[in-house]
């Protein structure tokens, strides 16, 4: 920390507690960590949030990042579990104006000559989008999503909110149901595989390869074939917060404040306190210590455990798991643009054009893997992935009358050869002239402000992300499930007692899914013997009594 | 079904939330209806690169030594205010510098007295006033609502007349009717001294060359000198205080909610209708006890209430409002090095960094060019003989503001027309932006020559245009509203018969800038309408209430 020695805190205003005592202090403001804090708040537990950001919120940002005046969502922009998360449920977010809505349109592939193909919300409909190029395709289809909705709905979406069971336990009871085995046999695959098993058409296959991996899943990793009917479902499922996603992470402020919590920004935490093996509180950057009962960690282990904790004060074998955590394998590159006319798709389907998210530059199911490949061997990313209108279907993000806001989202390395504070204006160039192949209305005369983020201004907003990880650490069978991020923690408690994870790298994972906070909330309620306001809800009730 | 509060407020700025906060605390049930994603209006921080925050608006909180700090618990909802301890400075392109400190008065004396003993002795006399009688002062200028509508105040008992006469040897009655400018020449000699203060002066408020504000510019310093300070973390951490301390009370903030209307009834405001695109499952919120408007006083008549509740000869008055003198281009600028002065700055700026730095500070005549282009020409300065610029550098107290090897002089202003006055059409600023950015950079690097193109990573800038876009409270882009010039100021701002916050339409009453005090997120404008609203609305506040001493009730 650089020092100063030319201001000090006027003396007019009361400078801030030193030490604060509290039931539970909860590190980073991110989606689970404000989860974990409104329910633990609302239980009548005395709860401090600390967020080092001047805006809490995490990957639930919406800025003026193409100043002045227009708006974008900077990183969550997809909710694909606002159908399953019991926060939504539990607390009446309405109330502080949050809407969230679930375009039927929802993911169009677009081709080059003309030609698209949508994911839409009604089954339907998008069989008849299949139908297009594969009658064999689309009828697979109709018959597999009804499979992959029972996957999600039975399975997969109530295991989101319910600690995991170790993997040989877990396969022993996912046997016992017809649904279970199939699950089981899917998941041994790889993404790759389970697309070419089920769909013949390249088109069909590129575009359900990419929804399954564009999130940083690897199409050629084993074990996490689980994956595919969960992302492919939930492709046509997912739903934008009106008012910009940072408006979700509001609501459960609001919710924290309401119940008597307490959150302080800029605050970042340099260290978690330990005494006999015990969290027993943390301190920030300028000295002021929170001391409680229970601390919830949202960062990646090695953050948690080895710069919070401390390797020397961490038992040897949880200092060596957060040592061997593997961050994400790829990020993202995004271009935002401000436009006096939205992107005008070329797709002769005008309703192609009208969908959430479009996906470009992907003809055949090897375009995706020359994407992947690009961003694992570290080259300028290939003008492929996915965009959207953002002011199409959200027109609070734009202050300035008559401007749209779209984006171009694709898979980029983090440590790219030159470095990416040299190379962005170079991305930036590749995506537009891609982009502009799909919509040729994105001229320079069309563009009123352009700017482009990449994997290293990802982690400069958000230092949790490291390496740009959206995930906060790679999805492969050794970081996932029961070992995410590893089999001592993933359950939210961790071997030193009342230090907790309640982030992404913590099993389920990622992507907004409200999982670990909520799994958080209820080992920490159970901890420290406070009876839950809230119930279980019946889903996960059923999943418990078949699977656990 | 449809909601019932005590109060409504429309507009979640600084003003807005304040007094939402006063009356949630008083017990009464406040709804904030805000048209933005985001609460906290001109109180903003924007990362257009991330890591890097800069201030698009307000960049100084200037309310310390005002009443709401602690009366609305500012600090136990997070609030953290850094302050500098020199208050301004000034370097001409010879490098000559001077900087102003009320907290170390001896040192900044021992600055001025490189080129005027004299001018080092006034600045003791003025700086050597007990703080206490600073505060005192500040409080009876800022944080006392003006005279019953109509009540003539003989001049020697003016409350800040009182306690000036009490407190500063210096002060002489003839004062009241000079300019800043005619009161510096009685006191000081030093050219960047005086332009200065007089620049500063008129980037506060009032112009140095205005007759009968040359107190209100002398204090202007007071206010920067203790009363001001950087919010750690950036601007915008004020308005999560503050709203924190609004939902802690029990207020209900509605975003992304713009009101279109205030409904009136008989002749009293009874609630407000909101846009039909509210994420809402209601249109109409009803206010049983008032409805208080926290945007511009144009915006207020000419939008929200409609015509036919208001008398015609009213509306032409308010269409009158001046809205000259508050209208800033601001410039962030992402560098990797900081200025590097050269001469005497180089060793005073090394020991010191005042709030910020009006440069190239070479003469008196520069504020009046720079004036002249943008009120009577009604164009934006970019000839040299009119370019002086005031920079900020906040990553100079915070840490937080940018990564390390960074800088971020953040804001630069430049006064420019506001769009409905410029000779150039509205756009005319939006459309010259890059020519005013070579402007500045020119000025600035006659005292800073180290601030060449290639240690420039990122510009980013705000014009009142844009600032009238992204805030409909901004009418004119403008930052304190409207002029402080003496016909638009304390007893007749924004209109004679507003100046108690109350308006011609029952139940609804004013709470922004436009009203007296003005601008700066002093809080200053819900403090004192607490003043009008406690008899008014029958509220009972507990001991927390402490009103102005100065206050005048109206007589029953």
């Amino acid at each position: 920390m650089r020092s100063f020695n030319i201001s000090m805190e006027n003396p007019l205003v009361p400078p801030p507690e030193p030490e604060v005592t509290v039931d539970v202090v909860v590190i980073g403001g991110g989606p689970n960590g404000l989860i974990a804090a409104a329910y633990l708040a609302r239980a009548g537990l005395k709860v401090v949030l600390l967020e080092r950001r001047q805006e809490m919120g995490g990957g639930l940002a919406t800025e003026e990042i193409l100043y002045p005046g227009v708006y974008a969502n900077t990183h969550a922009v997809y909710h694909m579990m606002v159908d399953y998360m019991p926060a939504i449920r539990d607390f009446d977010l309405s109330r502080h104006a949050l809407t969230f809505i679930k375009p039927n349109l929802q993911t169009a592939i677009h081709f080059s000559d003309g030609g698209s193909m949508i994911l839409c919300q009604n089954l339907q409909d998008t069989a008849d989008q299949i139908a297009k190029y594969s009658g064999p395709d689309a009828k697979t289809f109709t018959h597999k999503i009804r499979l992959y909705r029972r996957f999600v709905d039975e399975i997969l979406a109530p295991a989101t909110y319910y600690p995991p069971a170790p993997p040989v336990e877990f396969a022993v009871n996912l046997g016992r149901t017809e649904l279970g085995r199939e699950l089981m046999e899917i998941s041994e695959l790889s993404p790759r595989e389970v697309i070419e098993k089920t769909f013949g058409n390249e088109k069909v296959r590129a575009l359900m390869l990419y929804v399954s991996c564009m999130w940083g899943l690897d199409p050629d990793v084993t074990g996490l074939g689980f994956m595919v009917p969960l992302l492919i479902w939930r492709n046509m499922n997912k739903c934008l917060c009106v008012g910009g996603s940072h408006k979700f992470a509001s609501a459960l402020g609001k919710e924290i404040l309401g119940s008597g919590g307490r959150i302080f920004e800029i605050s970042e935490v340099t260290n978690i306190l330990t005494e006999n093996g015990r969290a027993r509180g943390v301190e920030t950057y300028d000295g002021r210590r929170f001391l409680a009962k229970a601390v919830l960690s949202s960062l990646p282990p090695q953050k948690t455990f080895l710069d919070l904790v401390g390797k020397d004060s961490c038992p040897r074998e949880l200092a060596k798991a957060a040592e061997g955590w593997k961050w994400d394998k790829w990020s993202l590159f995004t271009l935002h643009l401000a436009l006096k006319e939205p992107p005008r798709y070329r797709a002769a389907d005008r309703n192609a054009g009208a969908a959430f998210m479009s996906l470009l530059g992907l003809e055949s199911q090897n375009d995706v893997m020359a994407v992947v490949d690009a961003a694992l061997e570290k080259r300028l990313p290939i003008a492929a992935g996915h965009a959207t209108t953002e002011s199409a279907h959200d027109k609070t993000l734009s202050r300035v009358h008559g401007l749209s806001t779209a984006f171009f989202q694709v898979m980029a390395p983090y440590d790219i050869e030159g470095g990416w504070e040299k190379r962005k204006g170079e991305a930036e160039r590749a995506l537009l002239d891609g982009w502009r192949r799909y919509a040729d209305n994105l001229t320079d005369e069309n563009i009123v402000m352009k700017t482009s983020e990449s994997p290293l201004d990802i982690e400069r907003r958000n230092p949790a992300m490291v390496n740009g990880s959206i995930k906060h650490g790679d999805y492969s069978s050794l970081q996932m499930g029961f070992f995410r991020p590893n089999d001592l923690c993933s359950q939210s408690g961790t071997p030193i007692e009342g230090l907790y994870l309640c982030g992404a790298s913590m099993y389920p994972g990622g992507l907004i899914l409200g999982g670990p906070g909520y799994i958080a909330a209820n080992a920490v309620a159970q901890d420290l013997g406070v009876k839950p306001w809230w119930t279980t809800p019946e889903a996960i009730k059923s999943y418990v009594r078949t699977y656990l | 079904m449809i909601p019932h509060y005590d109060v409504v407020v429309v507009g979640g700025g600084p003003n807005g939330m304040g007094i939402a906060c006063y009356l949630a605390k008083c017990g009464l049930s406040v709804c904030v209806c805000e048209d933005r994603l985001e609460l906290g209006g001109g109180v903003e921080n924007a990362e257009p690169l991330p890591g890097f925050r800069i201030d698009p608006h307000a960049t100084y909180f200037y309310g310390a030594a005002g009443p709401p700090v602690t009366q609305l618990e500012l600090a136990k909802f997070g609030f953290r205010l850094n302050y500098y301890r020199d208050l301004m400075g000034a370097v001409n392109s010879r490098g000559e510098a001077v900087s102003l400190s009320l907290y170390d008065a001896e040192r900044s004396a021992k600055y001025l007295e490189r080129y005027s003993k004299r001018d080092a002795d006034a600045w003791r006399l003025y700086a050597g006033m007990p703080r206490d009688s600073m505060v005192r002062l500040l409080r009876s200028i800022y944080w006392t609502p003006p005279p019953p509508v109509g009540m003539e105040i003989p001049r020697e008992d003016l409350p800040w007349v009182k306690v000036l006469r009490e407190n500063l040897p210096l002060f002489d009655m003839s004062w009241l009717d000079l300019s800043l400018f005619e009161i510096l020449d009685l006191l000081v000699e030093n050219e960047t001294l005086k332009a200065g203060m007089g620049m500063s002066a008129w980037y506060n408020g009032p112009h140095p060359d205005w007759a009968g504000t040359g107190i209100f510019g002398l204090t202007c310093n007071l206010l920067h000198g203790i009363s001001s300070g950087s919010p750690a973390g950036g601007m915008h951490t004020l308005a999560h205080a503050l709203a924190r301390a609004c939902m802690h009370h029990g207020v209900r903030f509605l975003t992304n909610c713009k009101v279109e209307e205030i409904i009136v009834e008989e002749g009293a405001a009874t609630g407000v209708r909101l846009s039909d695109d509210a994420p809402v499952g209601f249109r109409t919120i009803r206010a049983d006890r008032a409805v208080i408007s926290g945007v511009h006083v144009k915006s207020t008549f000419q939008k929200l209430v409609a015509a036919r509740h208001l008398p015609l000869d009213f509306l032409e008055r308010v269409r009158g409002i001046s809205l000259k003198g508050s209208s800033l281009f601001t410039l962030a600028l992402i560098t990797t090095e900081g200025p590097k002065w050269t001469g005497d700055a180089a060793e005073i700026y090394g020991e010191t960094y005042p709030t910020c730095i009006f440069m190239p500070c070479d003469s008196v005549e520069m504020v009046r060019n720079q004036t002249r282009d943008v009120d009577s020409l009604n164009t934006h300065p970019v000839r040299p003989e009119s370019m002086m610029v005031p920079v900020c550098q906040h990553d100079r107290c915070d840490p937080t503001r940018c990564p390390p090897g960074y800088h971020v002089l953040s804001p630069i202003y430049l006064q420019v027309p506001p769009p409905e006055d410029h000779a150039g059409g509205p756009r005319a600023v939006n459309e010259a932006k890059e020519e005013i950015i070579e402007a500045i950079l020119r000025a600035i690097r006659t005292v800073a020559p180290n601030l060449t193109d290639d240690k420039i990573v990122a510009k980013f800038v705000n014009t009142p245009h844009d600032s009238s876009l992204r805030n409909l409270g901004f009418v004119g882009g403008g930052w304190y509203g409207s002029r402080q010039a003496d016909d638009e100021w304390y007893d007749k701002r924004p209109l004679p018969e507003l100046s108690r916050y109350r308006t011609p339409i029952e139940r609804l009453y004013l709470c922004n800038q436009t009203s007296y005090p003005g601008g700066l997120a002093l809080f200053a404008v819900p403090y004192n309408l607490m003043h009008i609203l406690i008899p008014d609305l029958k509220l009972a506040p507990g001991e927390w209430w402490q009103p102005s001493p100065d206050f005048i009730p109206e007589e029953v």
